[in-house]
């Protein structure tokens, strides 16, 4: 084999190698900030419900029939129903943290406690803002397709909470029947900033891992030089 | 490596702004910052490894070390 057949299937195995290891560090850096989110939001969605409980405690504390103390509705729903949403996404935030249904399942879940929390405060429009703010913290996984999907579960729950119990979401017997479309178009907003941010988020990990390679290859570049440089001194060296 | 490459706000950094790269035909190539970064990232790390790529800032030649300077 030529000299120069070897330097080139030297250079390729060199480039190779530092692409795959480029394309592995992008990898553990996003699967940490997966990993990462993933356990903010367990703990988040475990604060939501204890929240929630509290809110069904303050708002419809206890109801009395005659006599008999009993304990309101709302706090059953805040403990039961609140269970149901959070136990598995809470569940696959620990054992299953990285993967891509985890973050579709924290993202459907956390617009169900959204939705939750709205109905325990009687439909008051302020606590739609916890929408959004959810929104903003999905986008912490820079993986845009999980507000799509946070955006799906939101408008198809006002819509037919809106169509069966309107009070539950908006505080008014009566809406208008568009109403969702309003808050879906506010929700739509939200997530048009959010979803260059989060692509933006992605690109930045991107050339940070590709700057990595682009430093190997000089530092390989380097080597080369300074081996040739060294042979070429032994060299020397032998023939004095 | 797909979906891999991507290319920088050329206005942030100011490492080189102009890169001449060989062709396969023997002869060689002027590329801005923003088309030499659009290159697959397995092209530029070969140009690297092979020192193959001269760097320019404002028209001066520069180093690959000083280029890739931030």
């Amino acid at each position: 084999m030529s000299v120069a057949m070897k330097a080139l299937e030297r250079t390729q195995a060199a480039t190779e190698a530092i692409v795959q290891r480029a394309q592995a560090r992008f990898g553990a850096h996003r699967q940490e900030i997966l990993r990462s989110t993933d356990r903010i939001f367990a703990w988040l969605l475990i604060g939501q419900w204890i929240f929630a409980i509290f809110i069904a405690l303050t708002f419809s504390p206890y109801g009395w029939q005659g006599k008999v103390k009993v304990v309101h509705m709302h706090v059953w729903i805040a403990l039961f129903l609140g269970a149901v949403i959070i136990s598995l996404p809470v569940a696959l935030a620990w054992r299953r943290p990285g993967e891509l249904l985890t973050r579709h399942v924290i993202a459907a879940a956390q617009m169900l406690t959204s939705a939750l929390l709205i109905h325990l405060s009687g439909g008051r429009i302020e606590t739609h803002f916890h929408v959004f703010g959810s929104l903003a913290f999905l986008a912490f996984y820079r993986d845009w397709p999980v507000l799509i999907t946070a955006t799906v579960v939101v408008a198809t729950e006002h819509l037919i909470r809106g169509i069966l119990w309107p009070e539950s979401v908006y505080g008014i017997p009566n809406p208008e029947w568009w109403r969702f479309l309003e808050h879906a178009f506010w929700v739509v907003f939200c997530i048009s900033i959010l979803i260059p941010s989060c692509r933006r988020g992605m690109k930045d990990m991107q050339v940070m891992a590709e700057r990595g390679a682009e430093l190997e290859a000089l530092s390989e570049n380097q080597w080369r030089k300074s081996s040739v440089m060294d042979r070429a001194a032994t060299d020397a060296g032998a023939k004095g | 490596m797909g979906g891999f490459d991507s290319n920088s706000d050329p206005g942030v950094r100011k490492g080189y702004d102009r890169v001449v790269v060989p062709t396969p035909g023997g002869g060689t190539q002027s590329l801005t910052r923003k088309q030499f970064e659009g290159l697959p990232l397995r092209e530029r790390v070969s140009y690297l490894i092979e020192g193959t790529a001269q760097f320019y800032l404002d028209g001066r030649p520069i180093s690959a070390h000083e280029a890739m300077r931030t």
